[in-house]
Parts: structure tokens; C-alpha cells; sequence
């Protein structure tokens, strides 16, 4: 089974076998659009936040989604809303990072791979 | 100390001994003397200090008068030129707590003097002036007055002369919410152990990072057969016929109401509007239907969808009102719909 | 397994022709260390520097901290499995040049950040301010990776430590602290009446600058592993973490863990301390679940009554922290956490997301959004653009006469979730 990914990052979108949903816009248009995936059944993959402040910066995210099923994974749902709520209070206050756009694209896009080979197994 | 600072002293009608229930609606005063709780205040601050004056208002006054009677309060404050604003205690009275709130607010926001009163945890007031003034915890009646004034006081003093004020339970005013970066004696390390030995011989240790907790209620049963079950309409959003005939609270509830709607079709303008004073009304009076959507359960009741709407609509109004009230409502609201059949609840909030 | 580690006690650094150790004074040959760094071709160019504690110097950007040390007795000197042959590490005698550093700096992204002010204001929010600081800034060869970039920025740090370190090999240290635990039959036996406990330490494990080593395998892709508690002080463990200032455990925090240092302080005490499990933090939800559970069901193969946890980073590991407590407690096993906070600049926002009824006992190494203003530096090792990458992306950040206000998450072991520093959080 192949991930969905959804992402802001035009690196990720040029370059993954993966299916892609590209989000023009910002990280936390990105992480809506997450929500509203999983509201509608598919189940988390990655976690949608990062592992360090300095990536909650970062102007560009991407999220791996798995399967999609007649029911929303309640754990998945908890955690993208949560994740929101943890976004924004950090965000909400703040102006873009963009004079290092192309590291983060660069960073955001290997984390994202390292995410993908984190799993066992995809079919 | 060479000048004594000066404080300014706000209470209601009742502590500023100008009468009980019946005086409620007298507008706002500002004596020259120290009348009440100021009084006692006054030698609290050991000579540092000196009560300037009493402001003295009406509760019902206040509460319909607000933004009027704030200007003219604000106007007396910049006058009198105060160090310190203090307010209260209010304990837990309601309506004499949403002054001492809402003037606390404006002083400290609009004219930048440090404020100290005091109120019971459940007071209504609280939660919307915490942040801003120091708020005293006391008892909920009257007879906290002893207690509480010293550390009003106290608070009063540091707060006029600049003094750094300590923790909230050192200072005995309630967390106003405000977590503060402090570099302290021992490293985290540390104080992790010494949180793990008292946690493993039972003894008492504080969190550094005390959790909210959330009050979780599991769902009931789902219902077997909608077209047989009876679904009451209930509402936070302050719905209420014409003219508020209970005086439900347009803030701060005390109260909840029951309408016979057994031979409405909706919740229609003008026999119905909102007397919640927490949102934009505009669109809820417009149609209140859109507020607790009766319109739509009686075209199910029509349809046989479900199979009655329950004769009683319930109302109150959910801003400001403490948690403690609304778990009071609720018990009695579910009470009275459970021993009528009632199935089925539709909870709507704005 | 027994460790001593001789402390031999550092009161100055200078430059000079030969490195050697005299009264506390740590000299350096400069010229030899670098041509000696310069034979990994990956590595162009080395700026060697010294920051003393009260000199009005800022370091940035921090790419880690490491402990200078050399083993006298037992295993191999260095990091084995990384910059030596693999041997066991915790056992014998380690001599440490106590009270300096290493400090590597140098950018492999532009968004890196990591400040070490060693002077007034910024020195109480950084513990690296009291060391004296050896920095090493690397600029690499044109053309490599991203990937070969960290490693050989990495690896050069280490190489440092362990050159220096040698100056420490044939002296009679100031101090010797002893590090003995047996096995866990044993200790229990000695101990039947002490509570056992465990130390969980979260690492960051998710890919490029964000990555944790054990004997130099990447912890990325192991299962949750027990390792003696000197391991860890034994440079079994190291950082290739570049990115999360503030709450990141440097390499030099490994080597001095001080949840290590203070359980073992308890051990045979008040505790009978087991070990340490080291816990990756990964970034897919399975990886979190298969962590947590492995490393509770190790906890309770052990027979552990209480567990420390303490996190790294901020985001994403905050799950994992927390599916930990609850598996835990719910196994009957009590935690303490170690975490910081996000409270907002004001201090005035609540912790809504990521919140557990049983996490009844946390301590915070503070707020990550507090804002200090630290004042210009007389000299500023590093790269001086990065300063104002440090803002976080907010106006009125970088003043005119050079002020500088940023969030303690930019401060090098600022808000330490191993609780290395002495920052808090209270409610007011």
C-alpha cells in the first residue's frame, strides 16, 4: 500500500513515489489539511510535528498518511488536533523564516524519508 | 519611608454600609472617609500607606449600568491619583464579584495602577481578572474578612513599592496563571530525585507542571429506536422568551429556566431572544431558532423521525458562569428530564 | 562493573606549541591539532579558538559540547565504535579534564542556532558559560552532503576531545569519583529492602541533525536498549543533534548525565538504581508505541517501582514522553518526568495539547519562549550572521546597538531535559 503525503514542500512534491497532496500555502494549511484527512478516515503515519523547535520554524512540513477506513482513528485525530493547538501557540506570533528556505525544504524532505524508512512495512 | 503611599478603595453598597438589597441600585460615590473594610485596611498597612479614599456602588447599579458607570468609576480613580486600587473581597458574591472584576480589569488595563482584591475560587468574577489583579483567596462569606485583609494589605504594600511580589502561596493571592522562568538553587536533576524518594515513601511532593485536568463524562447509550424517543432542547446560549420573565443572567448565571414549547413551532423572533451577553446577538435574534434549533426537532417530530420533542425547552446562559453551577444545572436539568422519559438531549452553546 | 574517572581540574586554557597540562592550566598545540583534524580530507579549514567564562565573548552557532578525557585503564581511549575500536566502555579508569570543553561550531544548514554567552546575562541561562571552552569552528571540504557534513563536523569534535584529552593520561587527577554497580542479582541482594529504579532517557532519533549514537550505531534503528549507567559516562553515548538548543543533550551531557549522577548518588541509599534504557524517539506513531511499550516491558522485567524519564527535544517527542508515564503508571511503575515547557513569551499560555492525568510528577526545565535580552559581545566566535537567525523570526529582535532578544530555546542547554541546568518553572 502506498502513503499519502501531505506537504507544502515542493522538494517533497518533485521528488516522491509516494502519493502527494500539495498544499499550496502554509505549514499550518498543511496541518489542516492533515485534519481534515484524518476526520474523513485515514490513519496517521508520521507525526505532525517535528522533533526540535528550531523545525516548528521551519516553512515547510509534511505529513505521512496511511490507510483510510470507513472510521477515524481516534488516536490520530487527538494528536493532529493536538498538534495544531501546539503549532499555533508557537506560530501564531511569528513571521516566516524565509531566507533559509531551501534548508528547510532540504531538512523537512530527509526527516521525511528517514519517516519512510522508519517503517517496517508498507504494501 | 518618607511619603506614605496612597490607596483607593472600592466596595458595594452593602460593605460601604449605605444599605442591603434595596439600596443596590445607588450610582457610584466617592467618599473622602475610609468606610468599611477600608477602614480596618487602613492600619493593615502599618503607616506606609493611606486609604484616600472609598468608592462606593450599587451592585445592580454596576451590573446594568457597566459601561457607563466604568467611565465614571475610571474618572474618580484619576482623580484620587492612587498607588494601589483595591477592591473588595467580594467572597463569593456573585454580582458584587463581576464589579469588583470588571473595575479591577479597567483600572489596571486603562490607567496602569496595580490592583488587589479578593474573592472565594468560585466567585464568577475570578477568572476574568486573575491574570490582571492580584486576587486574595477567601472564604466564601463575610467572615473571611479578617483573614483575608492582611494579606491584602500586604500585597497592597509590595505592590506600591515596587517590591517583587513572592508565590502565590506564599502571598496567599490565587495563580494568575502566569508560569515564570525562575533560575533556582538546585538543577532538574535534583529535583527529580528528590521527587522520586518523597514519591516512593509516600510523602508529599509538588509538581513543577501541574496538569489540567479535564472533566471527561462518558456518553450514554445510544439510543435504540429514534422514532419512539422523546428528545428534549437545551441550550447554554441564553435563549428566553419575551421580556426574560425568570431574569436569567445575562453573565455569571445563578439560574436556569423551563418554557413550554409544546405548542411552538420554533424559537421565533420577537417571542424569543438572547439575553447571553457574551457573544454578537445580531444573527441570534434575528432567528433564535439558529441559537437552539427547535424548528428543525419538531419537522422531525412531523416526519416521525424522532418521536416527540419534549414539551419543556431549558435555557441558561453560559458565559462566566462558574463550573460549579453549571455541574448544579446540570444535575437538576438531567433530573427533571429523566424522571419525565425524556430519551434524548440536544445540548447546543454559542 | 566498576569506573573511576579521575578529575583533574582545569582553571585555564591557553594556545601554544605542545599540549599539556601544568598547575590547571591546559595548553594546546594549536598548529598540531589542526593538522591533525586536517587529515580527514573532508576537512578545508579549522579556526581554533578560547572562551573563558566572564570574557564578554559569544559562541554561535553551537554544533556540541564535548568533555575532553582519556582512558587510562581498561577498554579503548576515545569513543569507540566511532572514533576507536569498539570496547567495552564503563569499566576501568577514565581521566577527564574537568572544567573545560570542547566546543564545535560551525553551520550545516543556515537555520542552525545554539548560543553560549559566557559573560553576564546570557552565562546564567547557559551551562557551558563555567567551562572554559576550547572552539573548534570547521569549515568543510566544497561538495559534500549534507550527511557527510554533520558526521565530519561531528566526528572532528570528538577527534578533539580525544587529542587533548591525552594530556590528561599521565597525571595524578585532583579528584576520583568511583562508579560501581553489580548485577541486578546482586544489588537486590544487597539491597532487598531499596526500591528499584530505572532512568528511561529519550533521545532524538529522526534523520539528519536530529540523530543519537550508541557505540556509534544510530539509535534510529534499534530497539529500545538497557545500558549500564557507566556506559553513559563512559562516552558510550553520543549527540548528533544540531538543531534543538535549548533542550538537546550534548554530547558532554552524556558524558555527565545528571540524572545518572544523582540516582547514583542514591543508589544503595534510598535506591537500588538498575540502569539506564535508552529510548529512541521516533517520528511515525508505530515507532512511538513499539518504543514506549518495549521499554516499559523492560522496566518491568527488571522489577522497576519507578522510572525516571527524561525527554529530548520539543514536538513530537512530548508523545512519546507521555505514552511512556502512562504505560508506566498504568503497569504500577511510578514516573518522574523531565520535560520543559512552552508557556508563550508572557508566560501566560496553559498546557492544552499533550496532557496525562498521570503525569502527577514532572519537573520543568523551564520555559523555552521566555525572552532574555542579552547584550553585544565584544568578540564573537563563529559565524556572527547566525545571530540573527536566533530571533525565531520575530520584529524588534535584533536591536540597533547590536542587543540581541531572543527565546531561551536559542541558548545552549537553557531548559536541559535531563535536568543539567537549574532553571524552572513556577505558577504565579
Amino acid at each position: 500500500m502506498k502513503n499519502l503525503i501531505i506537504t507544502n514542500n515542493p522538494a517533497v512534491a518533485e521528488k516522491n513515489n509516494n502519493t502527494v497532496l500539495f498544499v499550496d500555502g502554509s505549514v499550518e494549511e498543511t496541518l489542516i489539511m492533515v485534519r481534515d484527512k484524518v476526520h474523513s478516515g485515514y490513519e496517521l503515519i508520521s507525526h505532525p510535528l517535528a522533533a526540535s523547535l528550531r523545525m516548528m520554524f521551519s516553512p515547510f512540513r509534511s505529513v505521512i498518511l496511511g490507510k483510510k477506513s470507513n472510521k477515524i482513528d481516534a488516536f490520530s485525530a487527538e494528536i493532529i488536533e493536538d498538534s495544531i493547538i501546539k503549532y499555533k501557540r508557537h506560530m501564531d506570533f511569528r513571521k516566516k523564516d524565509s531566507a533559509n528556505c531551501e534548508d528547510y525544504k532540504m531538512i523537512d524532505l530527509i526527516l521525511l524519508e528517514s519517516a519512510i524508512h522508519e517503517q517496517a512495512v508498507t504494501w | 519611608m518618607s511619603e506614605q503611599f496612597k490607596v483607593l478603595y472600592y466596595v458595594n453598597q452593602f460593605f460601604g454600609q449605605v444599605g442591603g438589597e434595596d439600596k443596590a441600585g445607588m450610582p457610584p460615590e466617592f467618599r473622602l472617609e475610609k468606610i468599611g473594610p477600608a477602614q480596618g485596611f487602613e492600619g493593615l498597612l502599618k503607616g506606609e500607606g493611606t486609604v484616600v479614599g472609598t468608592i462606593i456602588c450599587g451592585d445592580n447599579y454596576f451590573n446594568e449600568n457597566k459601561s457607563d458607570v466604568l467611565e465614571t468609576i475610571l474618572n474618580m480613580v484619576k482623580e484620587a491619583a492612587p498607588d494601589v486600587f483595591v477592591a473588595g473581597p467580594a467572597f463569593n458574591a456573585g454580582r458584587y464579584g463581576v464589579a469588583c472584576s470588571e473595575i479591577s480589569k479597567a483600572v489596571s488595563q486603562m490607567l496602569n495602577i496595580p490592583v488587589v482584591t479578593g474573592m472565594y475560587v468560585e466567585n464568577p468574577g475570578l477568572d476574568s481578572c486573575k491574570a490582571l489583579a492580584y486576587v486574595v483567596s477567601t472564604s466564601d462569606s463575610a467572615g473571611g474578612m479578617r483573614k483575608a485583609l492582611p494579606s491584602m494589605a500586604a500585597l497592597a504594600c509590595k505592590l506600591a513599592k515596587g517590591i517583587e511580589v513572592g508565590t502565590p502561596e506564599k502571598e496567599g493571592y490565587i495563580a494568575r496563571g502566569i508560569r515564570k522562568t525562575l533560575i533556582v538553587e538546585k538543577k532538574g536533576s535534583q529535583r527529580a530525585v528528590e521527587m522520586l524518594l518523597a514519591r516512593l515513601k509516600g510523602q508529599p511532593f509538588e509538581t513543577e507542571m501541574p496538569m489540567p485536568i479535564f472533566d471527561v463524562v462518558n456518553p450514554a447509550e445510544p439510543i435504540k429506536d429514534l422514532s419512539k424517543a422523546t428528545i428534549a432542547l437545551c441550550t447554554s446560549g441564553g435563549i428566553v422568551p419575551e421580556g426574560n420573565p425568570d431574569k436569567i443572567q445575562s453573565a455569571s448565571a445563578q439560574k436556569w429556566g423551563k418554557y413550554d414549547v409544546s405548542e411552538t413551532h420554533g424559537l421565533e423572533a420577537p417571542c424569543y431572544y438572547t439575553t447571553h451577553g457574551g457573544y454578537d446577538p445580531v444573527y441570534a435574534n434575528e432567528i433564535p431558532d439558529r441559537v437552539a434549533p427547535l424548528d428543525v426537532l419538531k419537522e422531525f417530530e412531523a416526519e416521525g423521525y424522532i418521536g416527540k420533542v419534549f414539551d419543556w425547552f431549558y435555557t441558561t446562559t453560559g458565559t462566566g458562569t462558574a463550573v460549579s453551577k453549571s455541574i448544579e444545572f446540570g444535575i437538576q436539568i438531567g433530573a427533571e428530564l429523566k424522571a419525565s422519559g425524556v430519551e434524548g438531549v440536544i445540548l447546543t452553546s454559542t | 562493573m566498576k569506573l573511576e574517572i579521575g578529575r583533574i581540574y582545569i582553571k585555564d586554557i591557553q594556545l601554544g606549541n605542545e599540549t599539556s597540562v601544568k598547575d590547571g592550566v591546559l595548553t594546546v598545540d594549536k598548529d598540531g591539532l589542526i593538522s591533525n583534524l586536517k587529515e580527514d580530507e573532508r576537512i578545508r579549514d579549522v579556526v581554533i579558538d578560547v572562551a573563558k567564562p566572564g570574557e564578554k565573548v559569544r559562541i554561535i552557532p553551537v554544533k556540541d559540547v564535548i568533555e575532553p578525557r582519556v582512558k587510562v585503564q581498561g577498554g579503548n581511549n576515545g569513543f569507540p565504535g566511532v572514533t576507536s575500536k569498539q570496547a567495552q566502555c564503563g569499566e576501568g579508569r577514565t581521566h577527564v579534564l574537568y572544567g573545560a570543553a570542547v566546543v564545535t561550531v560551525g553551520d550545516i544548514v543556515g537555520f542552525q542556532e545554539g548560543v553560549i554567552d559566557m559573560w553576564g546575562e546570557g552565562a546564567k541561562w547557559t551551562p557551558f558559560s563555567k567551562t572554559y571552552n576550547l572552539t573548534v569552528d570547521i569549515q568543510v571540504a566544497a561538495g559534500l552532503n549534507p550527511h557527510t557534513h554533520e558526521e565530519t563536523v561531528r566526528i572532528a569534535g570528538l577527534r578533539v576531545a580525544e587529542f587533548i584529552g591525552l594530556a590528561g593520561e599521565n597525571l595524578t587527577p585532583d579528584e576520583v569519583l568511583t562508579f560501581e554497580i553489580g548485577s541486578i542479582f546482586e544489588e537486590t541482594a544487597k539491597y532487598p529492602d531499596l526500591p528499584k529504579v530505572v532512568y528511561a532517557e529519550m533521545n532524538i532519533t529522526q534523520g539528519l541533525l536530529h540523530d543519537t549514537y550508541i557505540y556509534g550505531v544510530n539509535q534510529s534503528g534499534i530497539l529500545p536498549a538497557l545500558l549500564h549507567a557507566n556506559e553513559e559516562l563512559d562516552n558510550a553515548v553520543i549527540s548528533g543533534n544540531c538543531v534543538a538548543a535549548c533542550d538537546k543533550i550534548t554530547t558532554y551531557q552524556h558524558q555527565n548525565n545528571s540524572v545518572i549522577y544523582d540516582l547514583y548518588a542514591q543508589h544503595g541509599k534510598e535506591i537500588n538504581f538498575l540502569g539506564v534504557i535508552m529510548v529512541p524517539e521516533h517520528t511515525t506513531l508505530a515507532g512511538k508505541l513499539r518504543a514506549s511499550d518495549y521499554t516499559v516491558k523492560l522496566a518491568k522485567m527488571l522489577g522497576a517501582d519507578a522510572v525516571v524519564v527524561s525527554e529530548e527535544g520539543y514536538g513530537n517527542p512530548d508523545s512519546d514522553l507521555l505514552m511512556i508515564c502512562k504505560k508506566c503508571e498504568k503497569s504500577g511503575i511510578k514516573t518522574v518526568l523531565i520535560t520543559d515547557e512552552c508557556a508563550g513569551r508572557d508566560g501566560m499560555s496553559q498546557p492544552l495539547a499533550d496532557t496525562a492525568v498521570e503525569a502527577v510528577a514532572v519537573v520543568s526545565g523551564g520555559n523555552v519562549s521566555h525572552v532574555v535580552t542579552l547584550p553585544p559581545a565584544d568578540k564573537v566566535i563563529g559565524n556572527a550572521a547566525a545571530i540573527s537567525v536566533l530571533s525565531g523570526g520575530w520584529e524588534g529582535s535584533l536591536l540597533e546597538d547590536g542587543t540581541l532578544m531572543c527565546e531561551l530555546n536559542a541558548v545552549i542547554g537553557a531548559t536541559s531535559e535531563i535536568g543539567f541546568h537549574n532553571v524552572t518553572c513556577r505558577l504565579y
